[in-house]
């Protein structure tokens, strides 16, 4: 491009170039007339920059606002100590998990526990390898042993967390303990464990114990004994997760009543009075819609003894009148087990 | 205090009149060198070295864009006189492989420049070089008639290129009714209702770029031939379209 240097002044030349615009360059000793090829043109300097200030610090808040939203989210997500397992075996261990269930700190809240942690560093790992870790280090210190005791108190704001932690972790540890030693594994809602221990450990142990029976040996005969501690949270506990918890909790109400047999069925709760009235008059010709329900309290008494009317419903709920049946249904089969206890 | 007060007004009068502004730069000389020979690790000698040149535009560059909330002026304008001879140094890094006419051509005491065979007859390049600067120099007169410097076109010539383009058009029209320029000539005005209503540009687009379109038809009127020359690619752009 050519220009053609239009007026010269100290600072500066006014250039026209081939398209006809009139431009500032720097005056490099030019003469008017002169016609140049490369000149240093003048840079502009914008004055709406002003503008600038504002629409950017606008932009910077916004951005500022969107890190504290993320910053705040992720620390609540992954930072911020959201429940807590409390491993105790002799040493005792506090595990503070975030909301993904990963454990941020790890505390010994006992000598042994202080012993235990020491030199681990669990932090970022999940809550259930966290406790495969430290039960084998109890295992390799001397903390646990065959037939030892593993208690698990989780402290969680819901109880549907409650129950899910308390399944991994069962299912976990147990998975990890399958081919070195049996030991006793308990777990606990600690919020409730002080309070009203009693529905809210039914629940859990009903649904979680199952799998974890296979390595329970202890006799199942508790049962029985444990109804009672529903009274005395401390024995409760105690009983209730060792062997047979799963009917002691719910057993409480009904158990109670139930023994009585005769009287069972007049409280015995929701579908039960239906169960009375039909059942025992005409016995089983409607029995087949009983089956899960009937099976658990009539049975007892007449079920037995007339098996072959009934026995066809029996067949379904066989697993039931079985010790290890419990698994699926919930008050049916604890019945069941109280029933039978009764029978023998 | 009061001393930097008083710079902060004569930037504002340099804004607004050329005079003004060249005067200031001519007062600052001694601090525009100072910078530059901060930037140079040796004084600049007036008219050798072009960084001088620079740091004088950059200094003028400043006055147009100091406003007082950037601060002290001569801050401002040492920030920008640095950043300029920067800009300027790395453009030049490009040519650094270029042997400079003036490198002394073997033994003797001659520059390179001079062993060169002349392309152009030099007397004949002066004699073009004043009939151009003759012609500019009626141009810069006429235009004073209109209460309009070469420095006032510099700063409100249009930067867009489709702004550009729109006062071609408006140009295009006045070479094409001749009349026009005869009135712009006459009464001094711009006859801006006929221009907008032939052209179809814009009222606003030609009212802000007043003084650049008084320039360019003027340009267009008479004589003005080497400048129109130069221009050729005006109209070209123009025909293209």
């Amino acid at each position: 491009m050519r220009y053609l240097v239009m007026e010269c002044h100290p600072g500066y030349a006014v250039l026209l170039d081939e398209e006809g615009r009139f431009l500032k360059a720097a005056n490099l000793q030019y003469q008017i007339g002169q016609t140049v090829y490369d000149p240093v043109l003048m840079k502009e300097t914008p004055e709406k920059r002003r503008v600038m200030p504002w629409i950017s610090g606008g932009i910077a808040a916004i951005a500022a606002c969107f890190l504290l939203f993320f910053g705040v989210n992720y620390y609540q997500n992954y930072l911020q100590p959201y429940s807590s397992i409390y491993l105790a075996i002799n040493p005792e261990v506090q595990m503070d998990l975030n909301r993904q269930g990963t454990v941020v700190e790890l505390t010994g809240t006992n000598e042994d526990g202080d012993a235990l942690l020491e030199g681990y560093n669990g932090k970022g790992k999940d809550k259930v390898t966290v406790a495969d870790e430290l039960i084998d280090r109890a295992i390799e210190m001397g903390f646990l042993s065959e037939g030892g005791q593993v208690s698990f108190s989780i402290d969680s704001p819901d109880e549907a967390l409650f129950q899910e932690y308390g399944m991994e972790l069962r299912a976990g540890v147990t998975e990890h303990l399958a081919g070195q030693i049996a030991v006793n594994l308990e777990i606990v809602n600690r919020k409730n464990g002080q309070g009203q221990e009693n529905p809210e450990n039914s629940s859990s142990p009903s649904t979680s114990q199952p799998p974890a029976e296979s390595t329970f040996l202890p006799e199942p005969s508790q049962p029985e004994t444990a109804p009672p501690a529903s009274s005395s949270p401390a024995d409760y506990d105690d009983t209730d997760y060792g062997p047979n918890n799963d009917g002691v909790t719910d057993y409480t109400p009904s158990a109670s009543s139930a023994p009585p047999a005769d009287t069972d069925y007049g409280p015995g709760s929701d579908g039960v009075t239906d169960y009375d009235d039909t059942d025992y008059g005409p016995n089983n010709d409607g029995v087949t819609d009983y089956t899960q329900p009937a099976s658990s309290a009539p049975p007892a008494d007449t079920n037995y003894s007339s098996g072959s009317n009934g026995v066809t419903d029996y067949t379904d709920g066989t697993t039931d009148y079985d010790p290890d049946n419990d698994d699926d249904s919930d008050d049916d089969s604890n019945y069941d087990d109280g029933d039978d206890d009764d029978d023998d | 205090m009061n001393d930097e007060h008083k710079i902060v007004q004569q930037v504002y009068a340099a804004k607004e009149d050329v005079q003004a502004a060249d005067q200031l730069i001519g007062t600052y000389m001694p601090f525009i060198k100072a910078e530059t020979a901060k930037f140079l690790k040796r004084p600049p000698i007036e008219g050798h070295d072009d960084e001088l040149s620079i740091a004088m535009i950059a200094f003028h560059e400043a006055i147009g864009g100091y406003s007082r909330i950037r601060g002290a002026f001569l801050k401002y304008a040492a920030m920008l006189i640095r950043s300029r001879l920067i800009d300027y140094s790395r453009r030049e890094q490009r040519h650094s492989r270029v042997i400079s006419l003036d490198a002394p051509a073997g033994e003797e005491d001659t520059a390179l420049g001079e062993t060169l065979a002349d392309e152009k007859d030099p007397y004949e390049e002066r004699a073009a070089r004043d009939a151009t600067r003759a012609e500019i120099e009626e141009l810069t007169r006429q235009m004073r008639e209109f209460g309009v410097s070469l420095s006032d076109v510099a700063d409100n010539c249009p930067k867009q290129q489709r702004t550009l383009d729109a006062c071609r058009k408006a140009l295009q029209y006045a070479r094409e009714n001749p009349e026009l320029l005869d009135e712009l000539l006459k009464t001094k005005k711009l006859p801006m209702g006929q221009l907008t209503a032939g052209s179809g540009v814009e009222r606003k687009t030609l009212e802000r770029h007043r003084k650049y379109m008084v320039a360019l038809l003027l340009i267009y009127t008479n004589g003005y031939e080497i400048i129109r020359g130069h221009l050729k690619q005006v109209m070209k752009g123009v025909a293209a379209r």
